[in-house]
């Protein structure tokens, strides 16, 4: 393969609230091991301890006790540069429109870059990168103003403002959440496409198994605060049981073909794509493959 | 008080008195520029805010909060002192509601910015006032801090009071993007 | 120090200790009435004898109510250097105005004399009670309890058309949204920060950039919070909230024989405190 890890975590553990009556266990010995250009989803339920771990990647959280590693850097050495650091990976929180502050679109992605010390030519180009990269046209968009935006273009502009940054790494806290369905489509393609084309290391957070099936190269189910089940969409959801034991969903496309396979019939449950279930849906229906191309042709 | 509270009114003091509350016990409330306390104080511009949005009442109400508030968090002897923390405080929004129905007429900016200067002047003025009438400090060392601190914390209450007011009326000039030309 | 964000965790506002206490199950009207009572008596009374009376009155009342003394003492150690700070100051410069009783020292414009002493030791002693009955009242009754007894102790006060209920909703409201916001602002601290913010970088003395690096907190504070409030307002509209009817109550407080026990003593030693003159 030869690629290389880019986030590398060790048994890694965090208590908030150490010593007090409030203290609570968030991470007890989680691991993690991310490639350059893979796209990474975490899943797991409210409480497992998502957050925390996603917060140490860009050193907003540092390692109580374990390792983290992003890009060759030692996360629980005393003096790390932490500016560098948030530049490399992006992190995009949870309803992250909350975060516009400024009046006008530009001004509000340009304030990352900014801040960054960059000259002002080198952060209107990169505004202007990412602006189209989420899909809002620099010249009509750059002079509005933020308020007069719907929630689908806010989020937009959140993301532009991570992206003009330049980051290699892109974390997102569950992205289209709150989002309505032609939104989150039109999202979960530029996150796709920043992970093929621009090549970002991606990983995200979500309670979405569609979202996951469709994205993910890999998939990590957090519980408890440990990493307890990692693998490619097409062992995870087809471990029947796996998925039991810790209570997680699958996408519908996996739940029809588990209910064809228990009714009898021979489908493969790992074709969870859109496409591929569709096949085997027509497949059970016709009998036979010649049949299926028939169908296409019509 | 005849006119009765809306439900408006009422929803605005509730949510403006819980900001008071959490910059009053967290360090947001403190912007750190060089005054005699090393802080400008920000904590009171709920109620500045109040009583531009709501009128006096709701100014009232929220500046009642954020006395009760810093009373009942005081770390300092001086607003342990009920007299010194909290009565002062119910004079902010009101002093602020004043100023701002005074000048609107003539230019709302104009008006926002004064009254979130008076109304931090009121707190910064009654609140050493008190502390001098209850024996913490002497009026010379109240006159030190006045001008040292009341200033610049006048200052920077304006700037933060008319950037929230902006950006809550989503008025502002049509003004363009910094990054919109070339140099 | 494990993070240098965490500030929803750290909010003690309405931090309940059930410990079940006779403190606990009084009724929480009589407890707020006394405070506010005690507290002015103590904030009017300047003798020794009635401040060693009321540090006797907290420190027993905190004891009674069987919290951990530890909670207490947070809130009075911070406070020491501030004290002592006082003290100084107090000590120094407030003679001239207290130059009654004896001279103690005369040098300069320094005059220390038993009454600028006396000013010393009361206002200590005065914010150290005033900690401990307010650590007893917050941290033995319910915030809910709380909010209910204002209502309460000011319904008299309708007959003026004071509007008691709505004055008790904002209370509600606020105690309610604090660790929402708290929540709220942390994160958006850290999303800050994430691009690429830091506070507190520019020159010390140039006021107008410090009070705008703070605006990528404030701004969305304030915003976050009006618009929970047309949330809340379109909420209690649609469902023909209107303020100042006459509502029941779904919890109803019995005041007990020992209630008024409790009552009667706490307002005695309140009177005391005020008018009674302690001769040193």
């Amino acid at each position: 393969m030869g690629a290389r890890p880019i986030i590398q975590v060790e048994n890694l553990s965090h208590t908030y609230m150490k010593g007090t009556p409030l203290e609570h266990v968030a991470l007890k010995g989680a691991n993690l091991y991310v490639e350059e250009g893979e796209c990474i989803a975490i899943i797991g339920h409210t409480g497992s301890g998502k957050s925390t771990l996603i917060q140490h990647f860009n050193g907003l959280m540092r390692p109580e006790s374990g390792k983290v590693i992003i890009d060759g850097v030692d996360l629980s050495k005393k003096k790390v540069d932490v500016k560098t650091l948030r530049q490399k990976v992006g992190l995009v929180f949870q309803n992250p429109e909350d975060q516009i502050f400024e009046k006008i679109i530009g001004d509000d992605i340009a304030y990352g870059p900014f801040k960054l010390g960059l000259p002002l030519k080198e952060v209107r180009e990169r505004v202007k990168w990412a602006m189209s990269v989420v899909g809002l046209d620099f010249e009509q968009m750059k002079d509005r103003q933020t308020f007069a935006l719907s929630g689908g273009q806010k989020r937009k502009v959140a993301l532009a403002g991570i992206l003009a940054l330049k980051p290699k790494i892109l974390v997102l806290d569950e992205p289209t959440a709150g989002l309505d369905p032609k939104s989150r489509n039109e999202l979960l393609e530029k996150i796709k496409r920043l992970n093929r084309e621009e090549k970002l290391t991606v990983i995200f957070v979500s309670h979405n198994m569609e979202e996951v099936a469709m994205l993910a190269d890999r998939i990590y189910v957090m519980a408890g605060g440990k990493d307890v089940l990692c693998g490619t969409p097409k062992e995870i959801f087809t471990d029947k049981e796996k998925l039991q034991l810790h209570h997680i969903g699958t996408p519908e496309t996996v739940q029809v073909l588990y209910r064809l396979t228990d009714l009898g019939y021979k489908v493969s449950v790992d074709a969870f794509s859109i496409s591929e279930a569709t096949e085997e849906i027509i497949k059970v229906l016709h009998g036979t493959k010649e049949d299926l191309e028939d169908v296409q042709r019509v | 008080m005849k006119k009765s509270l809306t439900v408006r009114d009422i929803v605005i003091a509730g949510v403006l008195g819980a900001v008071a509350i959490l910059l009053g016990v967290t360090r947001l409330g403190y912007i750190p520029v060089p005054t005699a306390a090393g802080n400008a104080t920000i904590m009171h511009i709920p109620a500045i805010i109040g009583g531009i949005m709501q009128g006096p009442v709701v100014g009232l109400i929220v500046g009642a909060i954020f006395g009760i508030s810093s009373f009942l968090n005081a770390t300092v002897p001086l607003f342990k002192d009920p007299l010194v923390a909290i009565l002062p405080r119910l004079f902010i929004g009101v002093a602020a509601w004043l100023v701002y129905v005074g000048l609107r007429r003539k230019n709302e900016y104009f008006a926002v910015c004064a009254s979130a200067f008076i109304g931090t002047l009121t707190n910064t003025v009654l609140v050493l006032t008190m502390a001098v009438v209850r024996h913490y400090l002497t009026p010379a060392v109240a006159w030190t801090v006045g001008i040292t601190n009341g200033i610049p914390e006048a200052i920077v209450g304006t700037i933060v009071t008319l950037a929230v007011v902006l950006a809550w009326k989503q008025i502002g000039k049509n003004k363009k993007s910094k990054i919109s030309e070339d140099m | 120090m494990s993070s240098e964000f965490e500030i929803s965790r750290s909010i003690t506002i309405g931090q309940y200790v059930p410990t079940d206490s006779y403190i606990h199950r009084l009724d929480p009207r009589v407890k707020l009435l006394l405070f506010v009572v005690i507290v002015v008596a103590i904030a009017f009374n300047t003798s020794y004898i009635g401040n060693a009376i009321g540090l006797f009155l907290s420190l027993y009342l905190f004891w009674a109510s069987k919290i951990p003394i530890s909670y207490g003492l947070s809130g009075v150690k911070p406070a020491i250097p501030f004290i002592i700070i006082l003290a100084l100051l107090q000590l120094l410069f407030q003679g001239q105005l207290f130059s009654g009783g004896k001279v103690y020292v005369d040098y300069g414009f320094i005059l220390i004399t038993s009454e600028s002493i006396r000013l010393v030791v009361v206002s200590a002693v005065r914010f150290i009670e005033i900690i401990f009955l307010s650590s007893v009242l917050t941290l033995s009754t319910s915030t809910t309890q709380l909010t209910h007894s204002i209502q309460s102790l000011l319904s008299p006060l309708k007959k003026i058309n004071f509007p008691v209920h709505e004055i008790s909703l904002i209370t509600t409201i606020s105690i309610r949204f604090v660790p929402t916001f708290a929540i709220e602002m942390e994160k958006m601290m850290k999303a800050q920060a994430s691009r690429g913010a830091d506070f507190g970088t520019g020159g010390w003395w140039r006021i107008i950039q410090r009070t705008k690096e703070t605006f990528p907190i404030i701004i969305p504070l304030f915003n976050i919070a009006l618009s929970r409030a047309e949330d809340l307002i379109l909420a209690m509209e649609s469902r023909c909230y209107t303020p100042g009817g006459n509502r029941s109550s779904y919890s109803v407080y019995k005041t007990l024989a020992k209630d008024y026990l409790v009552l009667l003593v706490g307002l005695l030693f309140a009177y005391l405190l005020i008018f009674y003159p302690f001769p040193f």
